[in-house]
C-alpha cells in the first residue's frame, strides 16, 4: 500500500538529496563530467570565500529581524483580532491581503515605492520636510537589506497572524475569566495566560518564519538581485548565482548543504529557547 | 551525364540571373517609403537607409557631390535570398527573452507561419532577460520541445555551444543567402554556424533629438565635451544620462562605449578583457583603473541621476521617455520600450556617440549582432524541421521587415525594408565606424557581474582604489 508513496519519496526527494551530496564533492560546470574533488568545496567555503561569509551574515541578520518583527507584529495583531466580529474580520482580511500576492508582484510594487527620486516614500518624506529620511533605499549598502526586511515582514505578517489567531482561539475562556476574577490587568493576562498558552503556536511561527527567511529568494532576486555589493545577498540567491550564473554546480551544491545545516541548527536552537514541543 | 557539381552550378547561375533581373526591375520602379525618402531626392544624413532590399534607399553622395537617396547595394556572396522552408506538422516551443518587447509581433509572425504551414504550431515561451541569462540553459536543456531558441552573444551562446545544444546551420541556403554575411560571426563556434544572429543593434546611448534642438546643444565630440555637456544639461534641469545603476544588465550597456576607445586596437582590448576574465589580470590594472576614473569624472560632472545606484530600468526608461533626461545610455534595443511608454517619442530618437577620449576616437559607436536563433539538437527530427523552417521564415525579407518595423530593431537580414522612422533615422550608424560590443567578450558571467558592480559602486561614490581592490579580491576568490 505504501509502495507508491515510498517510490515518490525516493525519486522526488531522496535521490535529488543524495545527488546533491554527491555533486558537493565534485567540480562540475553542469555540462562536462563532474570531477571528484573530495571536501575541497567545503574547505574553500570555510577558508577562502569572503562572499559566502558575508552572505551568511546577511542571512542571519535578515532572519533575526524578520523573526523578531514578523512574530511580534503577528502576535500583536492576533491578540487584538482574536474575537470574531465584523471589524476584526475586516482587519484580518486587510492584514492577510499581502500574503495572497505573488512575491514578484510585491517586489515590483515596492520597487516603485522605494524609487529614490520618484517613489512615493521619498516624495512623502520630502513633502513633509523630512528630507533626511529620503534615502536611496535599495541602492545604498546601508539601507538595502533593511528595506527588504521591511517588505518581507509586510508580506508575511498576515499569514503568521492567522496561525496565531487559530492558536489563541484554542485557549480556554475560563482561564481569562479566572484571571479577571483575580483582578489581573490586560498585560498580566497576556504575560500569564496568553503567552504561555501560545508558546506551541509561537514555536511553529518562529520555525516557519526562520525557514521562510532562508528561502526569501524571489523577493530579494526581484528587487535587488543581491546588490548593491552583495549587501542583500542571502544564501539562496548566492546558491542560485553560483549554479546558474557561474555554472559552478558542485560548489553550489556544497553551499546548499551548509544552508540546510544552518536551518537545522537555528531551528533547533529556537526550539530549545522556547522550551516547548511541537 | 551531368555531374552534381555542374547541376549545382546551373542552379547558381539561374539564381544569380534571377537576382540581377529582380534588382534591375526593382531599380527602375519608382520607390518612396512611408517616411518620405524618395529615390534621387536630397537627403541629410549620409548612410541613412531604408533597409537591405534591392529597392531600399541609402543616403549617399551622388556624382555631383550632393547627398541623395540612392539604391542599396548590399548582398550575400552566395546568390539571391531564398524562400522559407516548408514545415511539417507538429508543435514546438520558441524560447526567448523579449516577450515584453516583441511578444505581440512574434504572435503576428507565428500566426503567419502557421497559416502558411498548416499543421505546424509554435508556442512562445519567454522570460525576462536576467532570468533567461541564468535559467535559459537549464530550461531548454531539459525540454526537447524547445526546438527553437534565442541566445545572447557571448557567454550564453558559448555555454549552449559547449553543451552541444545547437544543430549546425552552416550548409543551409538561408544562412548563406538571406543573412548579411558579416553579421553571421556572432553565431559561429569552432567553425560551425550554430545560430543566426537576427538583430543588428547598436549598444550606443539613445538621445532625444527634440530636446537637443530645443536647447541648441551640439553633440559632444570628446570626453571634455561630454563632461561639459553633462554640466550644461544638469544646470538646465535635466538628468543628463538616464542610467539605471540599480539594474546591472542595462547599467552595464554603457560599458561598451566606455571600452570602445580605451585600447590602441581591438586585439589589445580583447586581450585585456580576457586577462581579467580568466584571472591573469585584475581590476587594479592601469587600463581598467583609468576607465573607472572616467566613470568617476562623469559622476562628478553630474552625468548620472541622483541616487544613481537605486535607479531601476523602468525608472530610467521613464526619465528618458518623459523628457526629463535627454540621453539613455543603453542602446537601440530600448527604442520600442520607450515608445510604448510615450508614443510621441516616435521619430525623435537618434544614437549618441559616447566618446570617452580627448584623442581622435577610433570608433564612434557600438554594434552588436545578437538574438541568435538556433535549432535545439535534442529536439526530435520533426521538431527540428519545424524549427529550421521557422528560422528560415524569420530571415526572409518579408518577415524580417515585419519584425524590424514592429519592434524598432534593425535586422541582420537581406531584403528587409524599414518603414519605421526610428529605424531609418538610426540606420546611418550601419555605415559608421562601430565596434562589435566588447562587453560580451567577458565569457564568465560571474566575473562580468562583479566588474560591473565595481563600476556601479564607483558611480555611487565609493573610492576607486578601495573598490577595485575589494572587487579584484572577490573575482580572485571566485576564479580560485
Amino acid at each position: 500500500m505504501s509502495l507508491p508513496a515510498l517510490s515518490l519519496y525516493v525519486f522526488l526527494f531522496l535521490v535529488p538529496v543524495l545527488n546533491n551530496l554527491r555533486y558537493a564533492l565534485t567540480k562540475w560546470d553542469g555540462i562536462e563530467e563532474p570531477v571528484f574533488v573530495g571536501l575541497d568545496n567545503f574547505k574553500k567555503l570555510a577558508t577562502d570565500d569572503d562572499l559566502a561569509t558575508k552572505v551568511l551574515g546577511n542571512n542571519i541578520e535578515f532572519m533575526f529581524w524578520v523573526v523578531i518583527f514578523q512574530t511580534g507584529f503577528a502576535l500583536l495583531f492576533a491578540t487584538y483580532l482574536v474575537r470574531n466580529t465584523r471589524t476584526t474580520l475586516f482587519f484580518r482580511t486587510l492584514f492577510f491581503f499581502p500574503t495572497i500576492l505573488s512575491s514578484v508582484s510585491v517586489a515590483m510594487i515596492w520597487l516603485f515605492l522605494y524609487d529614490p527620486n520618484y517613489g512615493a516614500i521619498n516624495t512623502t518624506f520630502k513633502k513633509i520636510g523630512l528630507d533626511s529620511f529620503a534615502l536611496n533605499w535599495l541602492g545604498s549598502e546601508d539601507s538595502a537589506l533593511y528595506a527588504i526586511i521591511f517588505v518581507q515582514v509586510w508580506f508575511h505578517t498576515g499569514q503568521m497572524m492567522v496561525i496565531y489567531i487559530a492558536g489563541l482561539q484554542q485557549i480556554p475562556a475560563e482561564l481569562y475569566e479566572a484571571a479577571n476574577v483575580d483582578g489581573a490587568s490586560r498585560w498580566q493576562q497576556f504575560k500569564s495566560v496568553t503567552w504561555p498558552m501560545a508558546l506551541p503556536t509561537s514555536a511553529v511561527v518562529v520555525a516557519y518564519t526562520t525557514i521562510q527567511s532562508f528561502r526569501a529568494f524571489d523577493l530579494v532576486y526581484a528587487t535587488t538581485q543581491g546588490g548593491p555589493n552583495n549587501e542583500t545577498s542571502i544564501l539562496t540567491t548566492m546558491i542560485f548565482q553560483t549554479a546558474f550564473n557561474e555554472f559552478r554546480f558542485g560548489y553550489a551544491a556544497s553551499q546548499s548543504i551548509i544552508m540546510v545545516i544552518m536551518i537545522f541548527l537555528i531551528t533547533g536552537l529556537q526550539k530549545r529557547i522556547l522550551r516547548t514541543r511541537y | 551525364m551531368k555531374t552534381k557539381g555542374s547541376n549545382s552550378f546551373s542552379v547558381r547561375r539561374i539564381s544569380a540571373a534571377a537576382a540581377i533581373a529582380f534588382a534591375l526591375v526593382a531599380t527602375l520602379l519608382p520607390s518612396a517609403t512611408a517616411a518620405g525618402e524618395v529615390f534621387g531626392k536630397a537627403c541629410k544624413e549620409e548612410g541613412a537607409n531604408t533597409g537591405t532590399s534591392s529597392t531600399s534607399l541609402v543616403c549617399k553622395e551622388d556624382s555631383k557631390g550632393k547627398l541623395t537617396w540612392q539604391r542599396v547595394r548590399l548582398g550575400s556572396a552566395y546568390g539571391a535570398p531564398v524562400a522559407a522552408l516548408r514545415a511539417p506538422k507538429g508543435s514546438i516551443e520558441f524560447h526567448h527573452w523579449r516577450g515584453a518587447e516583441d511578444g505581440k509581433v512574434f504572435d503576428q509572425i507565428i500566426a503567419l507561419f502557421e497559416e502558411r504551414n498548416p499543421g505546424a504550431k509554435i508556442k512562445q515561451v519567454t522570460m525576462p532577460s536576467g532570468d533567461y541569462t541564468n535559467l535559459g540553459y537549464s530550461k531548454i536543456r531539459t525540454n526537447n520541445k524547445a526546438a527553437v531558441f534565442a541566445t545572447f552573444r557571448g557567454s550564453q551562446f558559448v555555454q549552449f555551444a559547449k553543451g552541444d545544444m545547437m544543430t549546425n546551420l552552416s550548409a543551409e541556403r538561408f544562412t548563406r543567402q538571406n543573412v548579411i554575411a558579416t553579421g553571421l560571426t556572432a553565431g559561429q563556434y569552432e567553425g560551425k554556424q550554430l545560430g543566426i544572429p537576427l538583430h543588428y543593434l547598436f549598444n550606443n546611448p539613445v538621445y532625444n533629438t527634440e530636446i537637443f534642438a530645443k536647447e541648441k546643444w551640439d553633440l559632444p565630440k570628446n570626453f571634455t565635451g561630454l563632461l561639459a555637456w553633462c554640466k550644461t544639461a544638469k544646470s538646465a534641469g535635466y538628468t543628463p544620462l538616464a542610467w539605471s545603476g540599480g539594474f546591472r544588465p542595462n547599467a552595464g550597456q554603457m560599458l561598451n562605449s566606455m571600452l570602445m576607445n580605451s585600447a590602441p586596437d581591438y586585439a589589445t582590448l580583447q586581450k585585456r578583457i580576457e586577462d581579467i576574465d580568466t584571472g591573469k589580470a585584475d581590476l587594479q590594472s592601469a587600463w581598467f583603473k583609468d576607465m573607472a576614473g572616467r566613470y568617476k569624472k562623469m559622476a562628478d560632472a553630474g552625468c548620472f541621476p541622483e541616487n544613481a545606484t537605486g535607479v531601476t530600468d523602468a525608472a530610467a526608461i521613464n526619465l528618458f521617455a518623459t523628457g526629463k533626461s535627454p540621453v539613455i545610455p543603453t542602446g537601440s534595443f530600448q527604442m520600442g520600450a520607450i515608445k510604448t511608454v510615450n508614443p510621441a517619442m516616435t521619430g525623435k530618437m537618434q544614437l549618441f556617440s559616447l566618446i570617452t577620449t580627448d584623442e581622435k576616437p577610433q570608433y564612434v559607436g557600438i554594434q552588436n549582432n545578437t538574438f541568435i536563433l538556433s535549432v535545439n539538437k535534442n529536439a526530435s527530427a520533426t521538431d527540428q524541421k519545424i524549427a529550421r523552417a521557422f528560422i528560415s521564415f524569420m530571415v526572409t525579407g518579408e518577415i524580417a521587415s515585419i519584425y524590424a518595423n514592429g519592434t524598432s530593431q534593425h535586422v541582420n537580414v537581406l531584403n528587409a525594408t524599414y518603414t519605421n522612422q526610428d529605424l531609418v533615422n538610426t540606420s546611418v550608424w550601419q555605415s559608421k565606424k562601430t565596434l562589435l560590443a566588447p562587453r560580451f567578450l567577458w565569457l564568465n558571467q560571474g566575473v562580468r557581474d562583479l566588474m560591473e558592480d565595481a563600476l556601479i559602486a564607483i558611480v555611487g561614490g565609493k573610492p576607486i582604489d578601495a573598490t577595485l581592490e575589494d572587487y579584484s579580491k572577490q573575482i580572485k576568490q571566485k576564479l580560485g
